[in-house]
């Protein structure tokens, strides 16, 4: 059974560089004789899942094939008494998540987009959400995967329990690979319980040093917040904190945030439940809204409410409706707007990244304008380790026909 | 499976001994005092708490920074020796078993603290630093180091890193691999090099994240920061007894499956029980199964999942539940439990101790199963392990002064494994693979899994200059590219010789 390429419209370019064919492969089979056929023609090949961060990354050197994930939609295995589940990557994410909840359970990764996103564009772009704070980002969570590649090999690594230590960690290189190692076949994930309920403080306008003192005195008063983020607009910051779990616990924390922000003498409201679902919307509209450009900032977590603040007003200046999110307790934070004029923003990129770096700190563009990327690079200065990340692309795409050039380094 | 009781094998010296080229140049790095190459001390270092295997090592070094670590590793290159790390030696697979011939590379003089930041949460450290040390260090602020392995007042850092090591609060809190920010490596040609940062979601592949875990194979870790966590306000814990692993293991399911997540929940058995309290004089009672469990968090949430997790236990048939009156009394239960291995020496004159990992769901049948191997084979079996991730440590007792019956014991322990590989299980959840578990990832992994892993160490080490004929079941090279191994100008001109 040959899997049909199909010719490739404008559509199915990458970041402007279009292939010449498209593979919809309907099995984990398909998707794996497809890879074959691509690689006996010595073709280069990038994985499509949502379509939700295509732009995370440096336009493909070269592309002749593109293969869509959407195809592998199963759910393999759910075990919500072992809380594990094992689904195909072009699962979307809000999908699997609506079955999860059935049993009150979720997989705590959070990203935004989640209808779109699948669970395997999830992995590659090591996408997240607020949730971070307390579960982590989908290396602490991903436990298993099955891989193909470039060759055509089908490997898997990890399995389907949460401890494991057999073999080295292939679930763990394929986050934020972007697929240049392989095509993420499926994957297995821990599962977390829902939580009873949830409560949220939210702080209405505040300065990002209030922010950050915020989150320090949390830590001091052994408060254990599930999510924090604090929301940038023209008109201010706002900061909501969340509290998730069983009702007392819930009811607790909440209280004594409130009482910790009086004591700072910052005016905060509690919004228990759905009531707070306002702000949170607020928060993921943020992250989704369209805009030509969108950054990540990182730095260390206690510096980056001052970090991000640096960030936001040398950004601001060359963007237009700029907004940002920033999560305080992870050291991460998004920056996004308009860009009415390339050569600003090219400049005003160039200075974040120095102010950044002033923090141990650093910015990935999301999503940049043609001009922009032409003239500065998405991922900035490659780490030390980029020989590492080289010698591992040569182990296991061989003549770098995957998602190539995508990477930092040119990789 | 490792046998910490067993007795001493016959330790192979090595064919060659490293040559006298060789040992001045180490000699010059670290000081000639920091070479040992006398027999008594090579014999000290032939194995690690796997007693089972014994192979002396070429020559022990121990380095006392990254730049003399890397040092180490060009000589070794040079005279084209392997190169094993080696922590405090309590690992349980092998992983630092010396390969013959081997240059044993010490890292117990790097114990260091090089810094701790409590805002930003992490410290960085050396690897020969002691696991507990690191969370003594940060007490008195009310910080502290998450994985806390059972040997955590004897291992190192290091071998925890290479190891993944877990402990019993790994359940809430995750293994080494989730709190480790950043590693300092020296590799196979002496480069050293910087993976992960305390910056999250630096570019690139997840390089740390293989790093960790790697059971010593892709080089030497000479510095790492970790992750440190705010103590949590409230632990409350509860020791429950059961007429059987069967009630215990239905315990342990229905806390899980009510949303609680417990710091940890331990389970042993009637043998485990009885040789824990010969061990410390714990008035438990005899029964066939008991839990220990903790959960923690602010004061509400604690008090609240433990009163439901006592209800529970309660309504899946335990026989008493017991919570410790105050600290002293739960140090107490924990000691207990933390110190079952050791304890088992009390009741048997050897045993193996095995790790393993089962869906948590299905505890009891795995139990019985082995419970009706041990009376087949008619060698007891002690089960003491965390029930709440499935990871069995089932403890195989014989006696090795009767012919044959560590033989059948090793068999017996790798029955075990394949028990839990049946049940969608791994052959190792925390000990690693090491030299011991080798032959049976050939079970757990297909040759396209292995091949794969093996290109993975390979990128780091091309000529499998560390711990080779570890891990994998089968030595393979690294693609067409055999080691590139260039001569050394002394061994030339006939002042060296490879061994
Ligand atoms: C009584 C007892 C209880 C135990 N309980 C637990 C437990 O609860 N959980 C658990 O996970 N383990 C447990 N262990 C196993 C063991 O303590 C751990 O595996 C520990 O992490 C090993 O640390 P080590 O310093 O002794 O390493 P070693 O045994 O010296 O080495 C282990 C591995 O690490 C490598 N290595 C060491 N240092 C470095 C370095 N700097 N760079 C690169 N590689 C290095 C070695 O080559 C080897 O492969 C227990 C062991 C004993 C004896």
């Amino acid at each position: 059974m040959a899997v049909l390429a199909l010719p490739a419209t404008p559509a199915d370019a990458i970041l402007g560089v279009p292939p010449t064919r498209v593979f919809r492969p309907a099995s984990l089979d398909e998707a794996e004789e497809a890879v074959r056929e691509i690689a006996r023609d010595g073709l280069r090949l990038a994985f499509v899942g949502g379509g939700t961060e295509l732009d995370l990354g440096a336009p493909p050197s070269a592309l002749d094939a593109v293969l869509y994930t959407t195809g592998l939609g199963r759910v393999l295995e759910y075990a919500p008494l072992d809380q594990i589940v094992t689904v195909e990557a072009g699962v979307p994410l809000a999908a699997l998540q609506a079955r999860l909840r059935g049993e009150q359970q979720m997989l705590a990764l959070d990203p935004p987009w989640a209808e779109r996103a699948t669970v395997g564009g999830v992995v590659a772009t090591n996408a997240f959400g607020p949730r971070r704070t307390r579960y982590g980002a989908v290396r602490d969570l991903i436990i298993g995967v099955t891989l193909v590649r470039a060759d055509g090999t089908r490997a898997k690594g990890g399995g389907k329990v949460v401890k494991n230590v057999a073999g080295f960690d292939l679930p763990k290189l394929m986050v934020g690979s972007l697929g240049s190692l392989g095509l993420i076949g499926t994957v297995t994930f821990r599962l977390h319980p829902l939580a009873e309920t949830s409560s949220t403080v939210l702080f209405p306008q505040v300065t990002p040093v209030a922010a950050g003192r915020l989150v320090l005195e949390m830590y001091a008063a052994q408060l254990e917040a599930g999510a924090v983020a604090a929301l940038w607009t023209d008109r201010g910051v706002e900061v909501g904190c969340r509290f998730e779990g069983f009702e007392a616990g819930v009811r607790q924390q909440r209280d004594r945030l409130s009482s910790i922000a009086q004591k700072l003498q910052m005016p905060a409201e509690v919004l228990d439940g759905s009531s707070a679902d306002g702000f949170w919307r607020r928060h993921t509209a943020a992250r989704e809204a369209p805009a030509s450009l969108r950054a990540k900032i990182a730095s260390q977590p206690a510096e980056s409410p001052q970090a991000a603040a640096e960030a936001w007003a040398i950004l601001r200046e060359a963007l237009q409706a700029p907004r940002a999110v920033l999560y305080p307790t992870l050291g991460l934070g998004f920056v996004a707007g308009d860009v009415p004029e390339a050569g600003a923003l090219i400049l005003a990129i160039a200075r974040a990244r120095a102010a950044l770096a002033l923090h141990g700190g650093h910015l990935i563009l999301h999503a940049a304008p043609a001009q922009v990327r032409g003239q500065t690079d998405v991922w900035g200065p490659a780490p030390a380790a980029t020989f590492l990340f080289r010698r591992l692309k040569d182990a296991l795409d061989p003549e770098h026909r995957l998602a190539v050039g995508r990477l930092v380094g040119g990789l | 499976m490792s046998a910490p009781s067993a007795v001493s094998p016959a330790i192979p010296t090595p064919a060659r001994p490293v040559s006298a080229w060789v040992l001045a140049q180490l000699g010059s790095i670290v000081g000639p005092q920091h070479v040992l190459s006398d027999r008594g001390a090579l014999r000290t270092y032939a194995s690690d708490a796997l007693a089972t295997f014994a192979v002396e090592p070429g020559v022990v070094v121990l380095p006392a920074s990254t730049a003399e670590v890397a040092e180490v590793v060009k000589v070794a290159r040079s005279a084209g020796l392997p190169v094993v790390p080696r922590g405090s030696g309590t690992g349980l697979s092998g992983g630092a078993l010396p390969v013959p011939g081997c240059v044993l590379v010490g890292l117990s003089r790097m114990k260091r603290i090089l810094e701790v930041d409590l805002a930003n949460r992490w410290m960085r450290v050396e690897p020969g630093v002691i696991n507990l040390d690191v969370s003594k260090r940060i007490a008195p602020d009310g910080y502290y180091y998450a994985p806390d392995p059972s040997s955590q007042s004897v291992c190192s850092i290091g071998g925890n890193l290479a190891e993944n090591s877990g402990g019993a609060h790994c359940l809430k809190y995750g293994f080494t691999v989730n709190h480790v920010l950043a590693a300092r490596l020296v590799t196979y040609d002496g480069t050293v090099v910087d993976l992960g940062s305390a910056v999250p979601d630096t570019p690139g592949f997840d390089v740390l994240g293989v790093l960790v875990g790697s059971e010593g194979l892709v080089g030497i870790v000479t510095e790492v920061t970790l992750r440190i966590l705010r103590k949590p306000e409230a632990t409350r814990t509860f020791f429950a007894t059961f007429p059987s692993t069967t009630e215990a293991g239905h315990c342990v399911s229905e806390i899980i499956g009510s949303g609680i997540i417990p710091a940890a929940i331990e389970m042993m058995d009637r043998l485990a029980i009885e040789a824990a309290k010969a061990a410390t004089g714990l008035d438990w009672p005899d029964v066939g199964a008991a839990l220990l469990m903790d959960v923690d968090g602010p004061l509400a949430e604690a008090e609240h999942t433990s009163q439901k997790a006592v209800e529970l236990a309660r309504r899946t048939g335990a026989l008493e539940v017991r919570v410790p009156k105050d600290e002293d009394e739960r140090l107490l239960m924990w000691k207990g439990r933390k110190s079952a291995f050791a304890a088992v020496g009390r009741i048997s004159p050897n045993y193996l101790v095995q790790d393993g990992v089962i869906p948590r769901t299905a505890i009891a049948e795995v139990l019985a199963e082995i419970s009706r191997l041990s009376q087949k084979d008619g060698l007891r079996v002690a089960n003491v392990f965390h029930a709440g991730d499935g990871n069995l440590h089932p403890l195989v007792l014989f006696d090795a002064k009767r012919p044959g019956e560590e033989q059948r014991a090793e068999a017996l322990a790798g029955e075990i494994l394949r028990i839990c590989l049946r049940h969608g299980g791994s052959i190792t959840g925390e000990h690693g693979v090491g030299a011991d578990k080798a032959p049976y990832m050939g079970e757990m992994f297909s040759e396209a899994d292995l091949d794969t892993m093996a290109r993975v160490r390979c990128a780091f080490d091309p000529e499998q200059r560390f711990n080779p004929g570890k891990v994998f079941p089968t030595p393979r090279l690294c693609g067409d590219r055999p080691g590139i191994y260039s001569p050394h100008p002394a061994e030339l001109s006939g002042l060296a010789e490879r061994v």
